[in-house]
């Protein structure tokens, strides 16, 4: 069942030999179709591979290569395309890269006020080539094989079978194509650009063809953009083409802005402005919602543990359900039954307690704060039983009975064997949960929009928006609609913050620590 | 574990079936969920027609610019898509759009005001199909003779009000500023002023001129009269209507076809006028689009001309969708049609939605202003005051 | 720590386990009854509805717009691939971690979870033209396909997964292991043969944490699946509620209800190896 070590040795060198050679395949082709970034890709690639399978120092790299590989690809490159953007004006008005949006404008036309319009009858041949026949104020023309020519009437080329003024055939072998055959084909006419009596003549809309000029040209090395039809020339001015006169030519493209946005979230009133009352907010609110969550499925998990009690599997199914709705479904609910007059919270509250209990969960600040802390419990605390419970079974109930000889109470035992026992490990899964709820988007979202409005801020924030649903607003309500280049500076930022936030608590964890012994 | 390795590999071949893209000869069109039935039956009639493939894809109306702005340019998207003429502004500034050409004759069977809403500069970039406002929708059961002012409405719908009963007078729901707009705009309100070319000037905002304050102080009266109440959303307002709870709300043609399908004897007509002025509504034009990235730029012209721009599937649309047609020879086959008579009485009146992208800004401060006058946080003077000078300090404008 | 109760022990007990309970289950059933309520509406509905109907049910489920039997396949398709490579991922990657010890483990082991907390606000743009040139290639992995999405899903595998599965395997002796070296087999042979059997129940955990969070994803995958064929129920659910006016609620409330099936099934079918293995990968022993 083992193979022996050479036979492990010949397989391992003529499955790397063939991962080398589809590799430089895949690179020549890959050149071959004009991406020569992509073509080395194949080649680092294997190269990896084979560093992999024959250096002894990377052999723990080979069990972690196919997880790293995923890592690296659909969350490392997220993470450095947004870095990438976040050093860019990108965004409404700025969404194209300067080749597309040149190449857009270079494709615009316009067609003078007394520009000539073609008829035309369109032919094709066995092989699939088309003729086409196209009849002007100044005569018939005919062109095939990519050019024009008048056609001499009557043309021995052409033939008008049945009488009725249209060719049916021309250059012998080319037939004409009927309307249906003509829409079959319309995605190749509309490239055509033929070149007669000196004008550019194109196709923009059935039925004619018409003279279509350039409306722009492009000056590569002075970098502008001139109106041939009003002869006015535009010049870039941060990312768009723009005139003297401020006239912009739209689509503009991204540039390169560097720090610009970064310097933007230090210096501008309208961020800096409400940024702390909704960082100290976010920074409750994800601590608040770890321990509320934590402190609730750990106590759940201490009762659902005993197995003295009765019906323990049936309540652990039923706690765990609000884990199994997809969330953006149940927050929705929960909005619904929030709602001031006509939820169902408040008119149980109103049944049990009368009308002065109705809260406000959505409308005021402290409600709607209370709301967002408590829709979280309820989504969160699951997955804390969850853990919890798995943690909790672990802890060797010898230390309690030493404890109990000892003459500890419940609370001491809690307190110096439970909960120490619990924290350690799974610290680094609280420490995930805060991050998390930092950056929870979704349920702030969803239900309370950020809002109540905070009274009196420069920039609409509300008593519930935390950092990352406060600066979703600002990126993408503002001044000009979305500045993606923003948004990417400020989530760089809100990882760095959160970063912080996490190196800090491993430390005081002694997460670190764990790690570095040995097992 | 072995079987389980063969099961995940089979699922894996069965998984990478189908792909869709904006491909030459074959259109590609991106519709919600009301219009798509609709370009179902038209695409299969174009199909029998030319054997041109046209396919339809279902895309959330909120979601279809968002995409559109990471598909076109990437060759994914579609060719034809089916929106909104506020999408104008933040589309053509992102060169998304394909100006349309339309014979003459053709754009002369539209209404003039939906036409207008699809032009940028001297360009047409949407072909025009429905236009939409909202208007006073009230239960006739409870409201059988409309007063002829606000004041007057607000009077019987005082009297409609009891909280305790679950019924209510007149609702508007908040915080939404596209529905509150004639509150505003009746006393002189309004968002961005138009320079002397008549372009939009998005510096001069008039969310705080006194026009828009007097509409905030209806508003702030409304609720310290109990008329209005904090949580009146969407689907409370309509489900209160549907229930003939709620003498009247401002709406859409949108709500009619539930409150048809629930029985409620209900009238269309043009909001009465608030302190003598007349109210403005948002008239939005719906229409259909051709994407700048599409490879099928004349097959798709040929289609919306040739096969959306009839009176039958102009009426589909209206049957399906319950948004007059901007189609004056569709719109012509509906004169009798009270519905649609109250809503054009309530768009004569009206303005159109601005179209520039710096309206992204405005809404959700105007918002905030709404919600604080509701729950009744702040006075409705200071809240218009701080929603300006929010939206002037997001835009770089001088704040006052 | 436990002993037997006392009556009021217990009573006490059950009574705190029914106000949970209650908390947790109280919107559910609120979302249930919506779904045997003819009204579409979720603020005017009752506990029991009045006149109870199947309607929505049957709406859902023979709708030709609305493919519900459709998307659960698509999201049963996408969701147990995932798990299922998730846990072999996070197997050889926990092994490693918690066997070898090399330059780079301790930066690696917390660069997993630090990775993981970037805000993903603007990760989808990146997604998106990474699958887009990855189907100029291989148009069966590209946008709007399962696999494109699977591979999307894989790259948040490691992780917390990572950590919960080291600390299970660093309670497994390691003379298990030598002794089957000294026998001839490979370390691979021996992680294969020796160690995974033994871990059965953190890859029954990891399975059903990776099994809930790809089930209810919602973000991504409206983001990379574009074909009404393809969606995954998360996906094809929120067409029902994305009509700004005319929202579907009943079949709404119906479908979710529907989809919470699936789910408790293989919850009920892993809570004896979850608790277990859960227990182990947490704590050092």
């Amino acid at each position: 069942m083992i193979p022996s070590d050479a036979l492990r040795w010949v397989l391992k060198i003529v499955f790397l030999s063939l991962i080398a050679g589809l590799a430089v395949f895949a690179a020549i082709s890959l050149a071959g179709l004009g991406s020569p970034v992509l073509a080395v890709l194949p080649l680092v690639g294997a190269g990896g591979l084979i560093y992999l399978f024959l250096s002894p120092r990377a052999y723990p790299l080979r069990w972690l290569a196919p997880g790293v590989l995923f890592l690296v690809v659909m969350v490392i490159y997220p993470i450095g395309y947004t870095f990438m953007a976040s050093t860019t004006n990108v965004g409404t008005g700025h969404m194209l890269s300067k080749t597309q949006a040149v190449h857009q404008l270079l494709e615009r036309t316009y067609s003078p006020p007394d520009a000539a319009r073609y008829a035309f009858d369109a032919f094709e041949d066995p092989a699939g080539d088309l003729a086409l026949v196209l009849t002007g104020p100044s005569g018939r023309f005919l062109y095939a094989g990519g050019e024009a020519s008048r056609m001499l009437d009557p043309d021995e080329r052409a033939a008008d079978d049945d009488g009725d003024g249209r060719f049916d055939r021309v250059l012998a072998t080319y037939r004409r194509l009927d309307f249906r055959e003509v829409v079959q084909r319309l995605a190749v006419l509309q490239t055509l650009r033929i070149d007669l009596e000196g004008e550019p003549v194109g196709l923009r809309s059935l039925p004619d063809f018409t003279v279509l000029r350039p409306l722009y040209a492009y000056d590569g090395a002075a970098a502008t953009m001139t109106d041939l039809e009003k002869g006015k020339v535009y010049a870039d001015k941060e990312g768009i083409f723009t005139a003297e006169d401020g006239e912009e030519i739209f689509p503009g493209y991204r540039r390169s802005v560097g720090l610009g946005n970064y310097l933007r979230l230090f210096t501008s009133p309208a961020i800096v402005g409400p940024f702390f009352t909704v960082f100290g907010w976010t920074f409750v609110f994800a601590g608040l919602t770890v321990l509320l969550n934590f402190s609730l499925g750990l106590a759940l998990a201490m009762l659902l543990n005993d197995p003295f009690l009765r019906l323990r599997h049936v309540y652990r199914v039923l706690a765990v359900l609000p884990y199994a709705v997809p969330a953006f479904v149940t927050i929705l609910v929960w909005r619904g039954m929030l709602n001031l007059n006509f939820g169902v919270v408040n008119q149980i509250l109103v049944a049990l307690f009368g009308a002065g209990a109705r809260v406000a969960w959505l409308e005021s600040a402290m409600g709607a704060r209370a709301a967002l802390l408590l829709v979280n419990l309820w989504l969160g605390f699951p997955y804390m039983m969850i853990i919890a419970l798995g943690a909790l079974q672990s802890i060797d109930v010898s230390l309690y009975e030493a404890a109990r000889v000892d003459g500890a109470r419940w609370g001491q035992q809690f307190r110096r064997i439970t909960l120490p026992l619990l924290l350690m490990p799974l610290a680094p899964l609280l420490i995930g949960s805060f991050a998390f709820n930092f950056n929870n988007f979704t349920l702030v979202w969803l239900l309370t929009e950020g809002r109540p409005p905070i009274i009196g801020a420069q920039t609409p924030a509300g008593a519930t928006d935390v950092l990352i649903t406060y600066t979703y607003r600002l990126a993408f309500e503002g001044a000009r609609g979305n500045q993606l280049g923003l948004a990417a500076s400020i989530s760089v930022l809100i990882f760095l913050i959160i970063a912080t936030i996490s190196a800090i608590n491993f430390r005081l964890t002694g997460t670190l620590e764990e790690l570095s012994k040995n097992v | 574990m072995k079987r389980v390795a063969v099961l995940v590999l089979g699922l894996l071949l069965i998984a990478g079936l189908a792909t869709t893209a904006s491909v030459a000869g074959k259109l590609l069109i991106w519709a919600d969920d009301t219009r798509t039935p609709v370009m179902q039956i038209v695409a299969a009639q174009f199909t029998a027609a030319y054997g041109v493939e046209v396919e339809i894809q279902e895309v959330g109306f909120g979601d279809m610019r968002g995409q559109l702005a990471t598909a076109g340019p990437a060759g994914e998207g579609p060719d034809i898509l089916i929106g909104a003429h506020d999408w104008l502004g933040e589309l053509i500034q992102n060169g998304l759009l394909e100006p349309i050409v339309l014979p003459g004759a053709m754009i002369d069977e539209f209404d003039p005001v939906a036409i207008d809403a699809f032009l940028w500069g001297a360009q047409l970039y949407g072909v025009p199909y429905a236009t939409e406002n909202v208007a006073l929708i009230y239960n006739k059961a409870l409201i059988p003779v409309l007063p002829s002012t606000f004041e007057g409405l607000l009077t019987i719908a005082k009297g409609l009000t009891d909280a305790e009963a679950g019924t209510y007078g007149l609702l508007i729901q908040q915080p939404d500023p596209y529905h509150t707009f004639a509150l505003h705009s009746a006393g002189g309100g309004y968002i961005f002023g138009t320079n002397a070319q008549g372009v939009l000037d998005p510096c001069d905002i008039g969310l705080d001129n006194a026009g828009s304050i007097a509409g905030a102080v209806v508003l702030d009266q409304m609720v310290k009269e109990g008329i209005e109440v904090a949580g009146a959303d969407y689907s409370l307002v309509t489900g209160l209507f549907y229930q003939g709870k709620l003498g009247a709300m401002i709406g859409g043609p949108w709500t009619l076809p539930d409150a048809v399908k629930a029985g409620i004897n209900y009238g269309v007509a043009a909001i009465p006028t608030i302190g003598g002025g007349t109210p403005k509504v948002f008239v939005g034009v719906q229409g259909f689009m051709i994407s700048a990235f599409s490879a099928n730029k004349v097959l798709a012209n040929l289609f919306v001309k040739d096969f959306l721009v009839t009176k039958e599937v102009m009426l589909d649309l209206y049957d399906r969708g319950g948004r007059p047609p901007a189609y004056i020879p569709a719109l012509a086959e509906l004169t009798g049609n009270a519905d649609i008579q109250g809503f054009a009485a309530s768009a004569a009146n009206g303005l159109p939605m601005p179209k520039i992208p710096q309206m992204g800004s405005v809404w959700s401060a105007w918002s905030d202003a709404l919600a604080l006058i509701v729950n009744q946080q702040l006075d409705p003077a200071t809240a218009m005051q701080n929603a300006a000078d929010q939206i002037r300090t997001t835009l770089g404008c001088p704040t006052e | 720590m436990y002993e037997k109760h006392s009556r009021l022990g217990s009573l006490w007990r059950h009574a705190v386990l029914l106000i949970a309970v209650a908390f947790a289950v109280f919107p559910i059933l609120w979302m249930v009854s919506a779904s045997f309520n003819d009204l579409d509406s979720m603020q005017f509905q009752k506990l029991i509805p009045p006149n109870p109907t199947l309607r929505q049910y049957r709406d859902l489920l023979t709708s030709d717009r609305y493919r519900f039997g459709l998307w659960m396949w698509n999201s049963m398709k996408v969701t147990v691939v995932t798990s299922a490579l998730t846990v072999a991922l996070t197997a050889l990657g926990a092994y490693a971690f918690s066997r070898f010890r090399f330059k780079g483990r301790r930066v690696g082991l917390l660069g997993l979870l630090l990775v993981q907390m970037f805000p993903q606000m603007l990760a989808m743009v990146a997604l998106f033209l990474l699958l887009l040139t990855l189907g100029e290639f291989f148009p069966w992995a590209g946008l709007n396909t399962h696999t494109g999405l699977i591979l999307v899903y894989l790259g948040g595998a490691m992780g917390f997964n990572t950590w919960l599965m080291k600390g299970y395997f660093d309670t497994i002796p390691r003379s298990l292991e030598e002794s089957a070296k000294v026998d001839g087999a490979t370390p691979f042979q021996a992680f294969y043969h020796i160690v995974l059997p033994l871990a059965r129940p953190i890859l029954a955990t990891i399975f059903l944490l990776s099994f809930i969070s790809c089930y209810s994803e919602l973000l991504l995958a409206s983001f990379i699946l574009r074909d009404t064929n393809q969606f995954t129920l998360p996906v094809g659910m929120s067409l029902l509620i994305s009509d700004q006016f005319g929202k579907r609620w009943g079949m709404f409330a119906a479908g979710a209800v529907l989809s919470v099936l699936p789910f408790v099934i293989v919850f009920i079918l892993s809570q004896r190896s979850l608790v277990s293995g859960l227990t182990r990968g947490g704590v050092k022993e």
